[in-house]
């Protein structure tokens, strides 16, 4: 799946500790949060987009190589991490690009600070609870179950768990996973009122969602569709929910599409 | 050394096909397997049991908490003390304990305990748990501040217990304005306190630092003795040698005539314990964050089987269980007490699908002939420990 080159790693000193952030690429500044799982971890979909952006890849706090960051304990507190990110970082406007729970966190972002961002991509998001389309509990899967659920593809679910993981694999994909819990497990994956504020967005915005998403059903990508101020939407087929694992270039062309007619529309903000 | 007679009121009557439908008896086996007259009957039985090693001269008699699970029909363990107190005269009445880390509302638990601690004329024991794992999915708790919300519960109660004045608490998962208890506990400074342990370090320290009883879980007997050891050099690293009393061995115990028809009797019902009561995944057991790094790491070089894969044979030669004639259960315990070091027994005598009549006969076997037998083991040596200035860890067994 990697054949992608090396971007560089750098740390960004946050409020407690330290951010772990990977960057490439040359032109506007795109920053990608990650999902549940990928923290860490350059992959072709952004050795894709960092042909056209230059993109930002921090790791969450508690996830990957970034520090625990204690006091970031729910979601508006990540917001306001990622603001002080972007701060640091001193980056003006930037695309912000969020696959599932990164995707929520980037919802959040645009409604808090919808002048801060230049656009706003989502990614098979969270966020949203819509007690008819549950969110799958991923945290009650076994990782073969998991693996299952998120590709479209059985080879390549089967690809992605090794036989036999050694200890610090375990451990630090149990850190990861503490790190999502503590955002995600009450309320279950969602702002429940996050639906009623999505209107303050401005920022041009796409919803993207693999067609055969079972963890995070295609319903929470219409609904994002129609409560963001003319939202756009795409369907990339026969894709599960790892989406930019399993599809990395269709979900890069979509990503870069949009963005390149965006920035002709919306060339004034920038 | 003393003797305590512990239930954990499993819900014996799984469907055929348990074993290949259900990955647990626990948090999403569905309650439509609750026969509703069954459960009824199986309540009255397992406190007669327990009614019944308070005549038998048992020191303690112990429930505990789970929820949503065949495993153990108490959800409330204060309900089954409350429901032994005044029907039991001797024993310890021991909850083992409340756990606190889901509950929302841990003053409530305070306030039972104390209530409890008068109906029972200061019998009472308070044991505290974090909840296992799958209780943090059934009661909606973030499993990432489990051992913070626990320990803010525990210090909470513990002050609501001991004050003498009205107070306001604010820690990070809970604020109470006004904590005033009506009533206080009988005991004084409080109900005694048990915390269970399964080789987390943080456990053992905190037992340590406060000189609590620190009791095992179903683990081979060398991981127990490490767990026992730990306890006892956190213990020392703070100048304290606990009494013997203050570990405790829980244990699965069954007593027959013969040792041959012991086995043939306990085999069953241990293998429901094993195979089916404790059949539950990791993801079940340990949600993120409910185990420390270091822990989890513990846990995963520990390289334990996981229980439904544990044969018969193991479950005995490695020391999960004792079963034998009263003979061999005594040599038995009195072997693990060199060991391991302990001065309580919790025997599980309800093992599993076990009927009554079956656990009646073990547990009078077990009362007549091997506490007799293993009573005078595991006592506070206080010539050593009150002639000796320097802390004589490990010598006192």
């Amino acid at each position: 799946m990697n054949e992608a080159s090396t971007p560089t790693e750098e740390y960004v000193d946050v409020s407690g500790g330290r951010v772990h952030l990977l960057r490439k690429g040359a032109g506007e500044p795109l920053l990608f949060l990650h999902a549940a799982g990928g923290a860490g971890q350059w992959n072709e979909f952004l050795d894709l987009l960092a042909e056209r952006f230059e993109v930002y890849a921090p790791d969450h706090p508690g996830f990957g190589g970034s520090d625990e960051l204690p006091q970031v304990e729910a979601m508006d507190d990540l917001v306001y991490h990622y603001l002080d990110v972007i701060e640091q970082l001193g980056l003006d406007c930037p695309h912000v690009v969020g696959g599932s729970f990164g995707g929520w966190v980037a919802a959040e972002i645009a409604v808090l600070a919808p002048y801060e961002i230049g656009s706003l991509t989502l990614l098979g998001a969270a966020g949203l609870r819509l007690p008819d389309h549950p969110i799958a509990d991923l945290f009650l899967m076994t990782p073969h179950q998991l693996a299952d659920v998120l590709f479209h593809d059985p080879a390549k679910a089967a690809a992605m768990v090794p036989a036999e993981p050694d200890v610090d694999v375990i451990l630090a994909a149990y850190r990861d996973l503490t790190g999502l819990a503590r955002f995600t497990w009450s309320p279950f994956m969602c702002n429940p009122k996050l639906d009623r504020r999505l209107r303050r967005i401005v920022a041009p915005t796409l919803v993207v969602w693999a067609s055969d998403d079972r963890l995070i059903p295609v319903a929470h990508g219409h609904q994002y569709t129609d409560l963001i101020p003319n939202a756009r939407f795409a369907l990339v087929g026969d894709c599960g929910h790892a989406m930019y694992f399993e599809r990395p270039a269709e979900f890069a062309h979509i990503i870069a599409a949009f963005l390149a007619k965006d920035t002709e529309l919306s060339g004034g903000r920038r | 050394m003393k003797f305590v007679f512990f239930h954990l009121m499993p819900y014996q009557y799984l469907p055929d096909d348990f074993d290949e439908k259900y990955p647990s008896p626990s948090l999403t086996f569905p309650n439509k397997h609750f026969h509703r007259e069954t459960g009824h009957r199986l309540y009255h039985r397992y406190l007669d049991e327990l009614e019944h090693a308070d005549r038998l001269g048992f020191d303690g008699i112990a429930v505990n908490e789970h929820h949503q699970t065949a495993y153990g029909l108490m959800p409330s363990p204060n309900i089954m003390a409350a429901a032994l107190a005044r029907r039991t005269e001797n024993a310890k009445i021991m909850v083992l304990g409340n756990a606190i880390g889901i509950r929302g509302n841990p003053l409530r638990v305070a306030e039972e305990i104390a209530m409890l601690d008068h109906i029972t004329d200061g019998r009472l024991v308070s044991g505290f748990v974090r909840g296992i794992g799958w209780e943090y999915f059934g009661h909606s708790i973030n499993p990432t501040r489990s051992r913070a919300r626990f320990d803010e519960a525990h210090d909470l109660i513990i002050k609501a217990w001991t004050s003498d004045e009205m107070f306001q608490w604010i820690s990070p998962n809970y604020e109470y304005r006004y904590v005033n208890l009506w009533p206080r506990p009988l005991q004084e400074p409080h109900p005694p306190i048990y915390i269970p342990g399964a080789g987390s370090t943080e456990t053992m320290r905190f037992c340590a630092e406060h000189q609590y009883t620190y009791m095992s879980v179903y683990a081979p007997a060398t991981v127990v003795g490490r767990w026992f050891n730990g306890y006892r050099e956190a213990a020392a690293e703070l100048g304290y040698v606990p009494d013997p009393e203050k570990i405790a061995l829980s244990i699965p115990i069954y007593v027959g005539e013969t040792d041959e028809q012991a086995h043939r009797d306990a085999r069953p019902h241990l293998m429901w314990l094993f195979r089916k009561g404790l059949k539950q995944g990791l993801e079940i057991m340990f949600p993120p964050g409910y185990m420390s790094p270091s822990s989890m790491r513990g846990l995963l070089m520990a390289g334990m089987k996981p229980f439904p894969e544990l044969t018969y044979e193991e479950i005995i030669a490695d020391g999960y269980a004792v079963v034998g004639s009263p003979d061999t259960v005594a040599a038995r315990l009195t072997e693990l007490h060199g060991t391991l070091g302990f001065g309580q027994v919790i025997g599980l005598f309800a093992l599993g699908d076990i009927t009554h009549d079956e656990t009646v006969r073990s547990m009078e076997l077990f009362a007549s002939q091997v506490i007799p037998a293993v009573r005078p083991l595991g006592v506070a040596n206080t010539a050593v420990s009150t002639a000796n200035g320097s802390r004589a860890v490990g010598r006192l067994f």
